[in-house]
Order: C-alpha cells, then structure tokens, then sequence
C-alpha cells in the first residue's frame, strides 16, 4: 500500500481529515446553537489541516519514534536522504539539504511566476487612466502580488541556495538538523496555497503590509494572509537556528570564520535576523488574528487598543526582513565577482564588518516608515541618522565590488553579466533610498510612486538580481550540466533592460503625485504608464526565456565539469552534482576562498590547483 | 599595456567630468511640480541638493563599471588578475567620505525639518475628519464646516486631523505636507500657503477600495475672501459645498 506510507498522498489525506475535523467540529457546534463565526472555522481548519499535512509527509515519525522510547530504524532514516538520481525524493521529506535546496528553489519560481502574473494583471489595470478590473479587485491582486513576492524574496536565495550550498562550502556533509530542515520546508506548501486561494475566501486588500483597522474589516481572506504569514514566520526562525548551528559548528578543518566564503558570512548573519526579528512580527500578526477572530483589542483604538502600536512592531521585523532579502543577494554577489574578475575579493575583511554592521543598524531603521504616521517629531531626528548611517556598510558592498573589478581580467558569463545589472539596480535603489530617509523630502514621497520604484530597485535589484546570477552560477553544480550561454544572455539583456524601462519612470510618476495603491490616476500620466505597463509585461516574457532555458538545460544540457568556472570555493572541489554525502573525503582547508592571482594561495587537501 | 596609476587618473578625469556636468544640470530644475507653501519650497531646495550630491556618487559607480567592462576584459586567456586584497589608504578613503557625506546629509535633514514644523503657533486653524471616504473640514474660528478646504494665503495655518474608522493620510502635494489620520489619536500639521489658488487633496494611505477617489479640493485664498466664504457656511451643514470636482482625474 504505497499510498499510506508518509508522502504527499498521505499528507493531502491527513491535510483533509485534519480540516474536516477542525472545521467541521465548529460548524457542528454552530449547527447546535453556539455562536461560532467564519474566522474561528477558517481557524480551526487550517491549524487542524497544517498539523495533518506534516503528520502524512512524515515529518514527525523519526521524532514520535524517540519520543516514545522505541529504536529508530536506522535503514529507514538513511533513505530518508533520498536516493540520487531518483525525482521521487523531491515529493518527499527527503533530509537531504540539497534536496531541500531544490525544493525551495522550484516553489520559489513557481511562485515568483504566479506573483508575477499577478503584476501583469496590475498592470493591465494601470495601462490606461480609467477602470477595468475595478477597484476592489486591484486592491486585491496587489495585496497578493506583494505578499507573494515578499515570500520569494524571503526563501528563494536563503532557502534554494543557501540550503544547498552552506554545508558544502564550508565542508560539511549536511545540515546539522536536517529534519528540522525538512520540517522547515513543509511547512511552506499550505500556507502558500492558503494565500494563492484567498480570492475564494472573498480576497483581502490591505496590502501585504495589513494595517489594522483595515485589516481588521477585511474579508475572510485576510485571516488567511495573516495565518499563513505567522506559519512562514515559524519556518523561517527553524531554518535560521539551523543555519547558525551549522555555521558555527560544522565547519570542517581549517575553514576559520575568517576563511568562510562571503556568501556564507550573509547567511549566518541574515540567519541572525531571521532568529531575532521575525518572532516579533509573528506576534504582531498574532496579535491582529486575536483581534479578529478572538475579539482582543490590541489594535482596536475604539476599545482602548493603539493601531500605531502595530506599524511599529511590523516594521520591527519588517525592516530587518528588507535585509533578510537583501543580504543574501549581495553575498551571491561578492561570491561570483572573484571568479569571474580573476582576483581576491576587495577588502575581504571590510565586507563581513559590514555585513555585521548591516545586521545590526536594521533594528534601529524601522520608524523612517513612518515619518508620517503621526508619531513623536523628536523621533524623526535619530531615525533619520540611522537610517542615513546605514549607506556607509550598504557602500562597502560597492567598494569590495568595484575593487575586485578594477584591475581585474573580466570574464563576462552570464553570472558577471547579472552581478552588473546588480550593482546599478542597487545603486539606483540605495541613491533613491536617501530621498526617503531624509524627512523633508520623505514628506512629498511617502506613499506615491517613488516609493514602488525604490523598493522595487532594492529588492529586484538585491534579491532577484542576486537570485539569478547565483542560479546560473551554480546551475552546473546543482544539475551537473550546463546552460545555455546564449539564452542567458537574452534573458539578461531582456530582463535588464525591461526592469529599468519599467521602473526607472515610476520615480517620475511619483515626483508627479501618482499614489500607491490606487487603480486609477490623473490623465496627464497615461502615456507614462502605458509605457510602463509594456515594459513590465517585457519582463514577464524574459523570464520565460529564463524557465525554458532552465528546465531545457536541466534535461538535455551538455554535461557540466565539477569546476567550470576555475573557483577555489569548496562546492566546487566536488563532483557535480555532488554525491549524497557532499565530499568522498572532508577537506582541509589551508587558505581563504579567493586566492586569485597567486598570491598567498597554496591549494589546500580537496582543493583544486588552478 | 597601460600602468595602473594611468587607469586611476583617466577615470578619474571622466567622472570628474560627468560628475560636473550632471550636477550643473541638475541643480537648475525645479523637481516638485506645484511649490504653493513655504515647506514645499524647503522640500524643493532639499530635493535638488540631494539630486546634485548623488550624481558623484552614481558616476563613480557607473564610472568604475563602464571603464573596466572596456579596459579589464579577459579576451579569452585564463590568466589571473593581480593579487590585490584590499587598499588600506583607498579602504579609509572611502569610509572618511561616507561618513562626512551621512554626517552633512543628516545635519542638513534635521535643520530643514526644523524648519518645516516651525513655531508651534497658528494664525488660523481648520480641523480635519477623515472616513471612508470622505473628507470633512471644520473651522473652529466660526463653527463652519464644508467638504473643501479653505485657507488664507500667507498665514501660518494648524491643521487638526482626526479619523473615525481607518487610517487616511492627508496630503496636499502642492503644499508638501503629509500627515496620516490615525483613529484613536489626533495628529497635527502647520503650513504656510504662498500662492492663492486650486489644488488638488488627496489620500495618501491606503483606506479600501474607496482609497482611489478619496480626493478633496484645497482653495487658497486671501484672507477677505476667506472671510466672505466662510460667513456663507452654515455651521454643521455640509449642503452648500458641490462635491470634490475630481480635478486630479477623469474617471
């Protein structure tokens, strides 16, 4: 009986009857007489069917089986890491961190692909002044838009590629908690689905940011946003402690903090945010959901409670979050200009102190969301400084860039070609970023246009652009073949050059007065927006370039090397794609990770001679 | 093959250069479209600065990139670059001039929000009530009330916002000013008018599907005039007012 051994059957079945028995036991009680609301069955259900999902995937019966004293069958949780070569072990809760990193990847694309579906249909509304979707819906399809591709920017370069490469560069033979790790991805599927389906529970339209009280009028589907984002929340703060145990505690011979490839220094320390931050915003949420559903009061100013209270908490996590986006981009990075420049990364040691640094100003940013949100003017002053101060870290990341460039002998692959577009996408959103911080200018921004195409640059720009380079540069080592060179580049040039033509106009729309959020606007900006509108939809086709470069190489592509690209990092000291154990030997590492040029360089056990 | 020092000093020369020419350009326009307020004209003069100060800043990235995708290609040989590992003297350079820039910026930003909230004293005073979607506005110097705001044109004015339901933001581009209306708390804005004349209010935050059309018409007009108007208003009736004209769009 295939069906009942721990899978995605399974989990669908136990997702069902978990839902069946929350909702339904609620619905019974109101059918017998007790006041029971739609957000209490919507409750119920989904903690009930979340709890049966993990319990049918198999998340917990290595654990049940300790926790109640009997022997673990050691074969059984061998084959858990999968077997290689087998497509099954992706459906499955496989251990294996390489698997997980997969797994994150493709339910990012995927949802990067929904997400940006969802942006064509805003901007199909915003083509011409006037309505066509209506209001109600763009307020919707916004709202879901941002959530989704909040979701991306959080897991794809984290979850995909950080799970699949962290252990291997830093010489490890897997995560230290590798069911918790596979836990962590579980819990990702329903939520997902819950905020996908939303328009089915009426849709919700407060924007990914849910301010109450809006948020607390909303529709049914905002209940969902709310749950399913506490529900990442919790597997973000899992993956972030494996992480850092494993970084702190994995690393083989020789590999000292200092010798850590820059992409693993931006994990450990978005790891750190991940840990400390987002356990605030799952109680703000928290807080919110009782509200609604329970009838608290936090936010509720009518019975006492305080709706500026809740802009501070979510900004607590919600800035550092801009971070958690970030910072693992500008490690990818400064992990592929070394190789592709032929020279030791600029200013090594600068770059983690700023990384650090980074990590730290974040907690001390949040209120410049808020400069106009009514709270004290003194408290303007020292956010504004923080805020500003925060350029002097973000700029090392240019400097170690532009170091390792100058003087170097350029290779322009695909990866390099992203790590340019990179740096003048974030370069425009850090330059707009300072129009925002500075409160006299931030009073005729706020809440227009400027803003969309600020946040766009930072997070396109830090994330996605950082999200792609990194996927081509590892794609031979995760497939073990190669992609196509030239349909990269298309895809690069397309996607650049669409990226700016649509945004770079919307500071434009913004200095004019065009609001976010709005379905309509004044006639004067239609041309603006027509053009931008064609754009965006240039970008949608570009990345479709990208699936079917991806999916055609991943198939049918020519076999890869173990090191293409004549890096000196570990992942690339082993075959492609490794085997299940990482590495035949665990190397000894005798020397940083980017000795270019010769210099200090003596090529360490494992460690291939250039 | 050309020194390295050579390279420094003609890249140099052509972000000097740029740099130059993209500040002088800059610095002559006007950015906010409509300046009708004394803190619009602050805004403005804050906005141009920080246009002049970042075009030096995106040269010498812009700079740095173009000259390198043209001068440090590999052209096909496996040949390492130099073994650089960093420049102590560019390193500390380079953390100096951001830190002066954070520093200059930041003492600028505070003394021009200084100067936008100003004296916490008004010659004339309007209250503002926010719902969905609807902006009220009510003179305490008479009791009037009307769905336009009317304010003198050269005097200093406190504007009193209040919500009933959601959080609004109330915004008058041409003024510069920008202040959510929060239920459960009364926020509070000055702004000195300069320029009598129409101008389009809006909501700025997000209030529902409302939040598109929550437009309000702002009148600025001499104190006479404002006079003459507001002894027409009736208190506590909104009657004599024709709803918002729709002047920011034609849907």
């Amino acid at each position: 009986m295939r069906a009942l051994k721990p899978g995605l059957v399974r989990a669908v079945v136990g997702a069902a009857i978990g839902a069946v028995i929350g909702a339904g036991s609620l619905i019974l009680a109101g059918i017998v007489g007790m006041e029971i609301t739609d957000g209490e069955i919507l409750g119920l259900g989904y903690l009930l069917a979340l709890i049966g999902f993990l319990f049918g995937i198999g998340a917990f019966r290595f654990w049940l089986t300790w926790a109640v004293g009997r022997e673990v069958n050691i074969e059984e949780e061998h084959a858990a890491h999968g077997t290689a070569g087998d497509w099954r072990r992706y459906f499955l809760f496989t251990t294996d961190h390489k698997v997980i990193g997969v797994q994150y990847l493709a339910t990012a694309f995927t949802l990067f692909l929904v997400a940006g579906s969802a942006a064509m249909l805003m901007r199909f509304e915003l083509a011409q002044p006037g309505l066509v979707l209506g209001k109600e819906a763009y307020n919707e399809i916004f709202s879901t838009h941002g959530a989704m591709m909040i979701t991306v920017a959080l897991i794809s370069i984290v979850g995909g590629l950080g799970n699949y490469l962290v252990p291997i560069m830093i010489g490890a033979r897997d995560m230290a908690f590798p069911k918790t790790n596979a836990l962590s991805y579980w819990l990702l599927p329903l939520p997902i689905l819950l905020v996908a389906i939303n328009p089915l529970l009426g849709g919700f339209d407060s924007g990914w940011t849910a301010y109450p009280p809006l948020s607390q009028q909303a529709n049914l589907g905002q209940q969902a946003y709310l749950m399913a984002f506490v529900t990442v929340g919790v597997a973000s703060i899992l993956s972030a402690i494996n992480f850092l145990v494993t970084v702190f505690r994995m690393r083989a011979s020789g590999m000292s903090l200092m010798r850590m490839p820059i992409f693993v220094w931006a994990l450990t320390v978005t790891s750190v945010l991940g840990l400390v931050a987002t356990s605030v915003v799952a109680g703000a949420f928290t807080m919110l959901l009782f509200d609604r559903v329970l009838g608290t009061s936090f936010f509720r100013a009518s019975r006492g409670g305080d709706v500026i209270l809740f802009q501070h908490l979510f900004w607590f996590y919600s800035h550092p979050a801009v971070y958690i986006m970030g910072l693992p981009g500008l490690g990818a990075i400064l992990e592929i200009v070394p190789v592709f420049a032929r020279k030791p990364l600029f200013a090594y040691p600068l770059a983690v102190l700023s990384f650090i640094s980074i990590g730290v100003l974040s907690f001390m940013v949040w209120a410049h969301h808020m400069f106009v949100s009514g709270m004290a003017t003194f408290f303007h002053i020292p956010i504004m400084f923080t805020t500003e101060l925060i350029s002097v870290p973000t700029g090392i990341v240019f400097l170690s860039a532009l170091g390792t460039i100058w003087m170097g002998r350029l290779h322009f692959k695909v990866p390099m070609l992203w790590v340019f577009g990179f740096i003048w996408a974030f370069l425009i959103g850090g330059i707009t970023g300072v129009f925002l911080a500075d409160v006299p200018t931030d009073l005729t921004l706020h809440d227009t246009y400027f803003v969309v195409a600020h946040f766009h640059y930072t997070i396109v720009g830090g994330a996605i652009f950082g999200l792609f380079a990194g996927t081509y540069y590892w794609f031979p080592k995760i497939t073990g073949r190669m992609y196509s060179e030239r349909l990269g580049k298309l895809h690069f040039w397309w996607f650049t050059l669409a990226f700016n033509a649509t945004f770079l106009p919307m500071f434009w729309l913004g200095i004019e007065g065009m609001r976010r959020r709005v379905a309509d606007y004044p006639p004067q900006l239609g041309g603006v927006n027509l053009w931008v509108s064609f754009a965006a939809f240039n970008i949608f086709l570009s990345v479709a370039v990208f699936v079917f470069n991806i999916v055609r190489s991943w198939r049918r592509g020519p076999q890869a090397e173990a090191n293409p690209w004549r890096a000196q990092t570990l992942e690339w000291q082993t075959a492609s794609p490794p085997p299940i154990q990482n590495f035949d030997h665990i190397p000894t590492v005798s020397s940083g990770p980017y000795e270019y040029g010769g210099g200090l360089g003596v090529p360490a056990e494992g460690r291939a001679t250039p | 093959m050309t020194p390295p020092r050579r390279h420094l000093w003609i890249a140099a020369a052509i972000w000097a250069v740029l740099s130059i020419v993209g500040a002088v350009l800059v610095a002559g326009i006007q950015i906010i479209p409509v300046i009708a307020s004394r803190e619009a004209g602050i805004e403005n003069s804050a906005f141009v600065l920080l246009a002049v100060l970042s075009v030096p800043v995106l040269m010498f990235v812009v700079v740095g990139l173009a000259y390198s995708a043209i001068w440090f290609r590999a052209n096909g040989d496996e040949a390492d670059g130099p073994p650089i590992h960093g420049h102590r003297g560019f390193q500390a350079a380079w953390l100096g001039i951001s830190f002066a820039l954070v520093i200059g910026l930041f003492a600028y930003g505070a003394a021009g929000l200084v100067d936008i909230r100003g004296a916490q004293t008004a010659d004339f005073e309007v209250q503002v009530s926010a719902e969905q979607w609807a902006w009220h506005f009510t003179y305490p110097s008479t009791g009037a009330t009307s769905k336009e705001l009317h304010i003198p044109v050269g005097q200093r004015v406190h504007i009193v916002i209040n919500s009933d339901d959601v959080i609004h933001s109330f915004w008058v581009p041409a003024f510069g000013i920008k202040q959510d209306a929060v239920p459960g708390r009364t926020t509070e804005i000055y702004v000195t008018a300069t320029v009598a004349g129409t101008y389009p209010g809006l909501c700025a935050e997000l209030c529902g599907f409302g939040h598109t059309n929550m437009r309000f018409t702002t009148v600025v007009s001499n104190r006479a005039a404002l006079k003459a108007w507001l002894r027409k208003q009736k208190p506590g009736s909104e009657g004599s007012q024709p709803p918002p004209s729709g002047s920011e769009s034609a849907s």
